[in-house]
């Protein structure tokens, strides 16, 4: 599903925003998005959120951001690997915080032209207590946004 | 020997329980622990007996002991010594307005408003008056405040706040006698030869399989506590110390940090934090709710009045300095390590401990669930409040034309 811009005119794609948290969903918005960047000849940036235990304790947040980084940064070599093959060299990075306050944020930042992420089905108990990242990114964004099912 | 091990596989599950929960729910494995901790007390006290979780073993209560000493060493040693170096006047401004706002103002109001006692009142005054590090740590990554000057500043103050706690909970409570004055001239003496003999006796003999570096750093901080019991204080104080001022050298070595921390978290804090939650008594909660909520309104606007003018003479931009402010919750370690000494050393009884704890975890979680409930992208939140309200609904109103309403 698709929302594309209402204050832009023609759709063009330049620069694409990939969001990644190593799941399946977000492993398919990848090879979507590559394949759109790849068609486009569009920039990409995956960007990975490390998003923390609400609310934040001391040590266990320290640790939580280093391990994060780690576990993104493994996951991106095989990323790095595959876009490598169809000739796209993305850029990669981890912020921390909410996912869709980063993704918004960066987006706006970098001012890409299509957010690409995953679909995760979760809980009502899920949804009240953490919100829904994707519904959140449809809702702000300041460009189009997919969610990839 | 049968029931020391039931016991600790009743305790371990309830770890357990709580991680899941943590991972499931995304919330602090802390804060998952400490209700835990009073769910279980409340189901066994009410079906089999209120004494099934052996709160009161010695073995237990060394482990929880443990837990909150490793806690506190591992939290000082996350200071960014250099910045320290750098910020120390502005750290030692906001800090101090940090803690002596809310530990007067909280003592004040539990001693005129709640009517405690004296000591109840001072008591609650150190319990609401520290900052969570964590809190804000968090919050200046979000908003990558965290390499600006601000942000610097307010961390290394956050660690003169709790700083100021814990000194407050060594040193309020335990008579003036000559083994105070021990305790202080051999902690001076201890505080500076740690960071000129760790590095250089780690360099010597460490890196070794047989963990020299732990058994090191246990004997110091266990020796430092013994020696601040035997005065009167509280073991957390010589603790966090030790860490801020090792935070240079062993808080540098993060594989180091890491295995105690696997110590820490795998095995010590869970029975540190499932025994605090153990001793919050629910029914006294529900029996006089307003007593939690003035305790909490007191935290918050002594924190509010006292930081953010601060943050303001800092120059930091309104959004930023409102949001750090309201930020500024009460850490849990060290809210319930002030609490649970109160209650082990009858300064607290176990009605006034629930309120304290239950508004330690309010203070945390209030203001997440607030920012939850009320979501509105940062970007949005620098306009006045007309274009926020009309971006929003405007966005809305296109995210459920295209039934994106409808995902996750």
């Amino acid at each position: 599903m698709c929302k594309g811009s209402l204050k832009r005119g023609p759709l063009m794609i330049s620069k694409i925003l990939i969001a990644y948290d190593g799941s399946d969903p977000s492993k398919r918005a990848f090879d979507f998005g590559l394949d759109i960047a790849s068609k486009y000849s569009a920039e990409l940036l995956v960007l990975s959120v490390v998003r923390l235990p609400e609310p934040a304790v001391d040590v266990e947040t320290e640790s939580l951001v280093e391990s994060g980084g780690e576990y993104y940064k493994e996951q991106f070599a095989e990323l790095r690997e595959k876009a490598a093959s169809l000739g796209i060299t993305p850029r990669f990075e981890v912020a921390v915080g909410h996912p869709a306050e980063q993704i918004i944020d960066r987006a706006e930042e970098e001012n890409v032209d299509l957010i690409v992420m995953g679909h995760r089905g979760k809980t009502f108990v899920e949804r009240w207590l953490l919100g829904s990242v994707s519904k959140r990114v449809l809702s702000y964004a300041h460009c189009a946004v997919t969610i990839v099912r | 020997m049968t029931d020391m091990w039931t016991l600790a596989t009743l305790w371990l599950g309830l770890a357990l329980v709580a991680t899941l929960l943590s991972i499931w729910l995304r919330i602090a494995t802390a804060l998952s622990e400490i209700v835990v901790g009073t769910v279980a007390q409340l189901i066994m006290g009410a079906l089999i007996s209120g004494a099934l979780l052996g709160t009161d073993q010695s073995w237990i209560k060394f482990l929880s002991g443990t837990g909150a000493i490793m806690l506190t060493f591992l939290a000082g040693a996350e200071l960014d010594p250099d910045v320290f170096k750098l910020k120390w006047k502005e750290a030692t401004g906001i800090g101090l307005a940090g803690f002596i706002a809310p530990f007067l103002g909280c003592a004040a109001v539990a001693y005129y408003v709640l009517h405690w006692g004296a000591r109840a009142s001072w008591l609650t005054g150190v319990a609401l008056s520290t900052t969570s590090v964590a809190v804000v740590y968090a919050v200046m990554l979000e908003f990558g405040l965290n390499k600006t000057s601000f942000g610097k500043s307010v961390l290394a103050a956050c660690f003169i706040n709790d700083l100021g706690t814990v000194i407050a909970l060594g040193l309020i409570f335990s008579p003036f006698t000559m083994r105070t004055m021990v305790f202080a001239v051999v902690s001076i003496v201890v505080f500076a030869v740690l960071p000129w003999l760790t590095p250089r006796f780690f360099k010597r003999y460490g890196g070794r399989p047989s963990e020299l570096e732990s058994k090191y750093l246990l004997l110091c901080l266990f020796g430092m506590g013994g020696l601040a019991v035997w005065a009167g204080s509280e073991t957390v104080l010589p603790a966090y110390v030790i860490g801020m001022v090792l935070a240079g050298t062993v808080g540098k070595d993060h594989v180091l940090v890491r295995r105690l921390r696997t110590l820490t978290f795998g095995l010590l804090t869970p029975f540190y934090f499932i025994r605090a939650g153990s001793f919050v008594s629910v029914p006294a909660l529900i029996a006089a709710p307003m007593v939690f909520i003035i305790l909490l309104l007191a935290k918050m606007v002594t924190k509010f009045v006292a930081v953010y003018p601060t943050t303001k003479a800092f120059g930091t931009p309104k959004r930023e300095g409102l949001y750090t402010t309201l930020l500024m919750s009460t850490g849990l370690t060290f809210g319930s390590i002030s609490a649970l000494f109160g209650l082990s050393h009858g300064i607290i009884d176990r009605t006034q401990y629930s309120y304290l704890v239950a508004t330690v975890i309010g203070s945390a979680v209030v203001p997440t669930l607030i920012a939850n409930a009320f979501y509105l992208p940062r970007h949005l939140l620098g306009k006045t409040e007309e274009e926020a309200t009309a971006v929003a609904q405007i966005s809305h109103v296109q995210g459920q034309s295209e039934k994106g309403a409808a995902y996750d």
